[in-house]
């Protein structure tokens, strides 16, 4: 199983990409609603793969995913971000921070689970 | 302007000044020469003078020196006021040498000649209004415009008066004028001066060699804190210290440099948006100047800032909803709940096919405005569009499916290369094909074509469907633009594609276009410039603010 950390506020989003994640029955989902909250569950959490909204309050997923490439269990762990649809410059920012892919908003649930994939093997 | 003074007068004054004012050129100009020792009929052109309570008494007691004296202050008003008369059908009988001097027509231009031809076409009125005036034996003041013979208007402040023979007939009339003309611009100029002055964008005026400013406006000098008395001690370059830009600066010195007389440029300053132009004054052999005038663009920028961001935030806050409507939706149809009923399953998919249309129309909107504001981003590299256009009709084969139509790809063998941003060159085909796909019948095929031209590569999507009616070719463009026979809810268009592709192809330096005939089908076109990155490195593209 796939252990991935999905980091979102809107819960609706969140119970849609879950049962998206769970029809592959590939992936085992951790969620949490803020930035913050992420960063406490990974005290004592390694995912395999981090899904990251973009816009949230409080922290940003940018500054989310920051703060966790400075743990050191965390450094290369492949991140995706889900934003509302970025331009070309962003998604290269994103790529630099070190997302393996950027997820358009709204998306695809029946194609998640395998472009989390897809990304995760590129990455 | 002019002003209109009309005096009654009694039957026998108006005959006593016409008739003197009637015999006063002749007169004059035997005074002034000197010849004559009779009396002369002055009175009426010292009635023009205006010093006719002076004159009356002298009628009758006239020795030699009053009307030596009478010759003199009539060569002062001779050589001061413009004369001419005029007979009763317009006609100029007489005029004085300063209004020869003045006009610049020789005597001869003039004598006999409508006394129109000196004014305006926007002046018959006003001469009709005097004529009727001095026909009633009024006198007529006010200012009128003189055509000279260079073509050049003076304005003149005049007094015309009736003339009448012995009988009491009249025979014309008599004029007397000042020139008005430095009078009035110097007006015109003190007007200009005040409206500067008050004007809300600032003015600058600075020496070219010293860059020492000679002049401010109110608002300039509110800006910067300079008085009148401080900014003369002040130059261009102190503005630069103490702003921290250089812009205006550095502009005034390319201006300069280059001859040309005028320059643009957006720049901050003090804290504010503003947009400069510089025009070089140059009058004469005078040391050139630059007239700087700042017009202050700060609320129009946070204006389009604030409505970009309103845009965004919009987009944002409509996305949220739509990524749980779509998906819960999509998850439905994947028989992630189970099974539907046929009917709830039809349902289903009506609503989910306008949700992709929501986000369509989302997507199309943002992209609008980004155009407008100048924020799409174009990113620019060597592509070979053959490719592309076979990538594009693969990730379009929905469409066949959808529609059942079927897309050909006219088969290139040669990779054409162009320099040009690939991602804005699929979508634009992409919705060019989702048209044609949506308006082609079940069966038709679509033929995508790219045409090699030297200059430019011309990609052409045809289809076969029903047309574009002639009256409303025009509006094809436009945004959300009804077209009758389009039936856009129905064929899940946005209304904005078109719009958005012509943005895109005008932003890469192309043209869009297209051939329809009602019941033959259509074919919409692009084109894209033929140039390549010497070094197949990235170049920008300009961004044209005014393609949306």
């Amino acid at each position: 199983m796939i252990k991935l950390l999905h980091v979102e506020d809107d819960a609706d989003i969140r119970e849609i990409a879950l049962m998206a994640l769970e029809l592959s029955g590939d992936f085992d989902v951790v969620q949490c609603e803020t930035g913050e909250a992420a960063l406490n569950q990974v005290q004592n959490y390694t995912p395999d793969v981090i899904l990251l909204d973009m816009m949230m309050p409080g922290m940003t997923g940018r500054q989310t995913l920051e703060k966790m490439r400075e743990m050191d269990s965390l450094r290369d762990v492949p991140a995706i971000f889900m934003t509302a649809r970025a331009q070309h410059n962003e998604i290269e920012e994103l790529r630099e921070l070190g997302a393996a892919d950027v997820i358009s908003k709204p998306f695809d649930p029946i194609s998640l689970a395998d472009q989390v994939k897809t990304a995760m093997q590129a990455g | 302007m002019s002003s209109f003074i009309s005096n009654k007068r009694n039957a026998a004054s108006l005959f006593l000044s016409s008739a003197l004012a009637g015999g006063w050129y002749t007169a004059t100009s035997a005074l002034l020469s000197g010849q004559s020792e009779e009396f002369v009929p002055v009175v009426g052109a010292i009635v023009l003078a205006g010093i006719t309570p002076l004159v009356m008494p002298l009628a009758r007691s006239r020795t030699e020196a009053e009307n030596h004296s009478m010759a003199q202050r009539l060569r002062a008003f001779d050589s001061h006021a413009i004369v001419n008369i005029v007979d009763t059908k317009g006609l100029l009988e007489e005029v004085n040498d300063r209004f020869i001097a003045l006009t610049g027509y020789t005597r001869e231009q003039l004598i006999g000649k409508p006394v129109s031809m000196l004014y305006d076409d926007a002046f018959k009125e006003l001469a009709a209004e005097i004529r009727a005036c001095l026909k009633r034996g009024d006198t007529w003041q006010g200012e009128t415009p003189l055509r000279c013979a260079n073509g050049r208007m003076i304005y003149t402040q005049i007094t015309v008066m009736p003339m009448y023979d012995e009988q009491g007939n009249w025979t014309g009339s008599i004029s007397a004028r000042t020139d008005v003309t430095r009078a009035n611009e110097l007006l015109a100029e003190r007007d200009t001066a005040e409206t500067l002055y008050e004007l809300r964008d600032d003015i600058w005026i600075v020496d070219a060699e010293t860059r020492v400013f000679s002049y401010m406006n109110r608002s300039a000098m509110r800006r910067t804190g300079w008085s009148d008395k401080a900014y003369t001690a002040k130059t261009l370059d102190d503005l630069s210290d103490e702003s921290g830009n250089d812009a205006i600066l550095n502009a005034c010195e390319e201006l300069a440099s280059s001859g040309e007389v005028i320059t643009q440029l957006d720049t901050e300053l003090l804290g504010k948006h503003f947009q400069v132009t510089i025009k070089m004054l140059q009058i004469g052999r005078a040391p050139g100047r630059f007239l700087i005038m700042l017009h202050d663009i700060s609320d129009i920028i946070d204006e389009e800032r604030m409505k970009s961001e309103f845009i965004s935030m919009v987009s944002h806050e409509l996305r949220s909803p739509l990524t749980s409507i779509k998906g819960s939706m999509g998850l439905l149809l994947s028989r992630a709940a189970g099974e539907l009923p046929s009917k709830a399953r039809a349902l289903l998919e009506i609503s989910h096919r306008n949700a992709d249309r929501l986000v369509l129309i989302i997507n199309d909107i943002l992209d609008l405005e980004k155009i407008a504001n100048g924020r799409l981003e174009f990113n620019l590299e060597d592509t070979d569009i053959v490719s592309l256009l076979r990538e594009t009709g693969d990730a379009n084969a929905s469409l066949e499916q959808r529609f059942g139509v079927r897309i050909q790809i006219e088969n290139l063998n040669t990779p054409i290369w162009l320099n040009t941003d690939p991602n804005r060159v699929i979508q634009v085909l992409t919705n060019l094909l989702s048209n044609a796909a949506k308006f082609s019948k079940p069966g038709d095929r679509i033929l995508v074509r790219a045409e090699d031209d030297p200059n430019e590569l011309r990609i052409s999507v045809t289809d076969k469907g029903q047309g574009i009616p002639m009256a409303e070719q025009h509006k094809v463009f436009q945004r959300f633009a009804d077209l009758s026979n389009s039936n856009r809810a129905a064929k899940g268009g946005t209304g904005l594609g078109l719009s958005v592709c012509k943005a895109i192809v005008e932003n890469l330096g192309g043209k869009i276009g297209f051939d329809s005939r009602e019941g033959f089908g259509t074919t919409f076109y692009f084109t894209l410039p033929k140039k390549t990155s010497q070094m197949g490195a990235k170049e920008t593209a300009p961004l044209l603010r005014e393609a949306s």
